[in-house]
């Protein structure tokens, strides 16, 4: 048998080759050749020039969303770490296997609902008269305007990523060995303390994914800027839709696309580093 | 009499509706060296995570120098103990790990960095401090555990099976090193262990563990020659059961009448493999069964033959390769086992 | 129980609630009357579902949304699986580059991907199409395939498809009688997430539909006129047709796993 040439490898190899080649690999890299594209008269032309660039890098509203963007999705990458993690804790530390077994079942559930139709719900419960202010009212508070502000934003990129960031932590804090945090009580360790220097550096790698797959959906999302954020400001992902579906400026949404593809590989890249810091 | 460092009084540890330790009283003394041995499942290793107050006993007291522990947490008592899995933490260097009891007992940097240093020389880890624990070999990873266990210096040393991932010849070294220190010290250490060459090899005194509860306490000595309950018997050494009521100095046994002095009633004697000969016919005098031959098996210098009584009970005969080859046994072959009724051990029923 | 673990339990129920509020509410606002509801909750209604699921478009949205998330279903698990294979049996040069092709698209923000595959799509004359959805989602669904395939095979003693070869069969007969067998549950419940996934996805459907909206297009459509409760009964119902399909894909998983 001919370990080169064989049909049998070849057979199982190509199909993921040749579809994520052709339908994820050659669209980004599309994207990536358009920015230089000319319009005109509403159709793109090939072509090589720098317009895009410069009009889109050039205008303000560009740099406002992009910080405000990268403000967010940091933000709600630090706020989803610290909400999760006590959580994660207590799912991994003070639970049968059976029960925590099922809790996890129970946070994949939200990814397979309409995260539309949550942020729908979310736009009715937060209203000016909707449930949580007519319960606010009833001891004397309030109304509160929360949609439409950076808080509605928040309260949607926490729906979409607490789930997966207490899935993260609670992995990597059950895979922690026991006998580590035994080892730290032994040696004198308070139980506060233990936290502090045995078990969050053990689960640091879990920790640090959580977060970054935090930032990376936040830093997409577009639903939660425009549903409950109220759109103004834009958020990067607002900006390519709006570009897009009004008029044929696809270059400059391409060019957004690039400025956030780069965007998410510098930051992820770094957080991973610091995550597997000083691991075998 | 000094009181005791350590004095469990009726210890029982429950899980659900399982004993893990039945009922443990157990005394253990400044600077010996007190392995509990036992197969596994016995409880020796609950018995020592109790006196870390890595558990709580159900019932009964644990005092460590008069006074009572049981609601002690782990981090206030100072009972150090070396792993199984050794539990180095794998994000801390070499030198960070033997500081670490230091840091939490609140020892300032330069302080702690000193002794943690001085110890890892003593361990002759000299230069290894910067390194992170999965550069080290298995014997420097078992080094650096003591060090980190020994560097606030304890009164006492607890050890969970410590060698028990180590090659063998590593053990060996380890035994001695284990040993030379504790005489150094002159600190306590407990030992669990489920290898008997383990612990007589290392300890003044040896507590026999099974199903929950002592079995037997004692020298090395006396536990090999001396065993008190079939169970030890069974456990340590190679020793021959026979079992049976005995009647004007005659045991009546499943293979046969065997004379042993002891008082009338039902007893059992224990007879070490060392001391049975084997012979192709009765022995004119002396004790005296008839076992069919099995196999033998090389144990380094000697050759242990194993027999089959007509009731089915296995024996053992330690013979020299001299004894064998004059022998010449095939299996299946008839043969008197016979021994100094004077050397036999003789335990109450 | 001690006060910690009573506290962390509290934590725990909190967060819970946090994360299923807007799924409980949009089911319970389904059955209420109230346009604008608030508490006290009006009167019990079947109302919404009566009125949506009138509309004729939904009906075509609703085999839209079959029709591409079947077809999705298939490819992807076929990719997925053959990755998995791949992974599990070959080592070779480039296998870091091909497996993070495997894993790539995940991280990629729906909203670029969209847009790459809204302008490739129109290049290639398949934008607007079913077609172009079910390219797009076969993209995105994939990598489950491939992980829950690739779990799978990890369970899977290494030395059984050896020991196939050594009794006499070849590669492709020792795929059909030993490892797919295997894999049979895996398959399975890869098919029903991937389902899952297409079957939810909006935003790259959203670029590349067209007029052949899926259901959860029609939802933003919806959305982006007024409030209407219609929407809370549409999105119960692919609620529940999502959660069908990632109960049977669990229940595979683990009713194999106890007999392991």
């Amino acid at each position: 048998m001919t370990e080169r040439t064989s049909v049998y490898r070849i057979f199982w190899r190509l199909p993921l080759i040749l579809w994520q080649g052709a339908f994820f690999v050659v669209p980004v890299a599309f994207l990536a050749v358009m920015t230089f594209w000319l319009v005109k008269n509403y159709r793109m032309e090939p072509d090589f020039i720098l317009t895009n660039w410069e009009k889109t890098l050039g205008r303000g509203v560009f740099w406002d969303a992009y910080w405000l963007t990268l403000w967010r999705a940091a933000l709600a990458a630090v706020i989803a770490t610290a909400i999760a993690f006590p959580a994660a804790y207590t799912l991994a530390f003070r639970m049968s296997e059976r029960t925590r077994r099922f809790a996890l079942f129970c946070l994949i559930v939200p990814f397979f609902t309409s995260f539309l139709v949550r942020a729908y719900a979310w736009q009715v419960i937060l209203a000016e008269g909707g449930p949580v202010n007519a319960v606010l009212g009833s001891i004397g508070l309030g109304p509160y305007v929360m949609l439409n502000s950076g808080f509605g934003a928040m309260v949607g990129y926490l729906t979409l990523v607490l789930p997966l960031v207490v899935i993260f932590q609670t992995w990597g804090l059950s895979a922690i060995d026991r006998n580590l945090i035994e080892a730290a009580w032994n040696l004198g360790a308070t139980p506060l303390r233990t936290l502090v220097r045995v078990i969050l550096p053990a689960a640091r790698t879990g920790i640090f994914v959580g977060a970054i797959f935090a930032f990376i959906l936040t830093f997409g999302d577009f639903v939660s800027p425009f549903y409950l954020g109220g759109s103004k400001p834009p958020t990067l992902s607002i900006l390519i839709i709006d570009t897009t579906k009004s008029g044929q400026q696809w270059p400059r949404a391409a060019v957004v696309s690039m400025m956030m593809i780069l965007t998410l590989f510098l930051t992820s890249a770094a957080a991973l580093r610091i995550a597997y810091r000083g691991r075998g | 009499m000094t009181e005791p460092l350590v004095r469990f009084h009726e210890v029982k540890k429950r899980y659900g509706s399982a004993f893990a330790v039945k009922s443990l009283d157990l005394d253990i003394q400044r600077g010996e060296f007190v392995a509990l041995m036992g197969p596994s499942g016995c409880g020796k290793t609950t018995t020592l995570r109790m006196l870390a107050g890595l558990e709580q006993p159900t019932s009964g007291t644990i005092t460590i120098n008069g006074k009572v522990m049981n609601d002690v947490p782990a981090h206030q008592r100072d009972t150090p103990l070396v792993w199984q899995s050794l539990a180095l933490f794998p994000f801390l260097s070499v030198v960070e790990n033997v500081e670490f009891g230091l840091r939490m007992r609140g020892i300032d940097t330069a302080d702690r960095r000193e002794r943690a240093l001085k110890w890892l020389d003593r361990m002759g880890l000299a230069g290894f401090e910067a390194r992170r624990i999965d550069q080290l070999s298995g014997g420097q990873r078992q080094r650096v555990a003591l060090a980190r266990s020994l560097v606030t210096e304890p009164e006492m040393l607890l050890l969970d099976e410590p060698l028990s991932a180590l090659d063998a010849h590593l053990v060996i070294r380890m035994q001695g090193v284990l040993t030379k220190l504790q005489r150094e010290l002159g600190i306590t250490f407990v030992y669990v262990t489920h290898s008997q060459s383990e612990a007589f090899a290392m300890a003044d005194r040896v507590v026999i563990m099974g199903q929950g509860e002592i079995e037997q306490i004692g020298n090395p000595r006396e536990i090999f020659r001396a065993p008190k309950t079939r169970f030890v018997a069974e456990f340590v050494g190679r020793n021959n059961i026979l079992a049976g009521p005995v009647s004007g100095g005659v045991m009546t046994t499943a293979q046969g009448p065997v004379p042993v002095a002891t008082a009338d009633g039902p007893a059992q004697i224990v007879v070490a493999a060392d001391t049975v000969s084997l012979s192709r016919d009765r022995p004119a005098q002396g004790p005296a069964i008839q076992a069919a031959f099995l196999s033998e098996e090389f144990a380094g210098t000697v050759i242990i033959c194993y027999l089959e009584a007509a009731d089915g009970t296995e024996f053992k005969a330690q013979v020299t390769e001299a004894q064998l080859s004059a022998l010449q046994p095939e299996p299946g072959q008839p043969f008197w086992l016979t021994w100094d009724a004077s050397r036999v051990h003789v335990m109450k029923a | 129980m001690k006060a910690g673990d009573i506290l962390g339990r509290v934590y725990l129920g909190a967060l819970f609630c946090f994360v299923f509020a807007p799924i409980a509410a949009s089911f319970v606002f389904s059955f209420n009357s109230d346009r604008f509801p608030t508490l006290p909750l009006g009167h019990f209604t079947t109302d919404w579902y009566v009125r949506a699921f009138s509309r004729p478009e939904l009906w075509q949205a609703i085999g839209n949304s079959i029709a591409v998330a079947a077809m999705t279903a298939l490819l992807s698990t076929f990719i997925g699986f053959a990755t998995a294979y791949t992974d599990f049996r070959y080592g070779f040069r480039f296998k870091p580059a091909y497996l993070a092709l495997a894993l790539l698209p995940p991280t990629m923000p729906l909203v670029i991907l969209g847009l790459a595959m809204l302008a490739w799509l129109s290049q290639l004359g398949l934008s607007g199409t079913r077609v172009g959805i079910v390219i797009a989602h076969t993209v995105l669904a994939t990598p489950f395939a491939m992980a829950i395939c690739r779990l799978r095979l990890s369970q899977m003693d290494p030395t059984l498809e050896a020991a196939a070869w050594n009794l006499g069969a070849g590669q492709w007969t020792a795929m059909r009688y030993v490892i797919l067998p295997f894999c049979a549950p895996a398959i399975v419940s890869a098919l029903c997430l991937t389902a899952a996934v297409s079957f939810d996805e909006f935003i790259v459907a959203w670029f590349v539909s067209g007029l052949n909206r899926t259901v959860p297009v029609m939802i933003l459509e919806i959305l982006q006129g007024n409030v209407d409760p219609q929407i809370n009964a549409i999105g119960t119902v692919v609620f529940l047709t999502s959660m069908s399909l990632v109960i049977a894909a669990q229940f595979l998983i683990f009713r194999r796993r106890h007999h392991d």
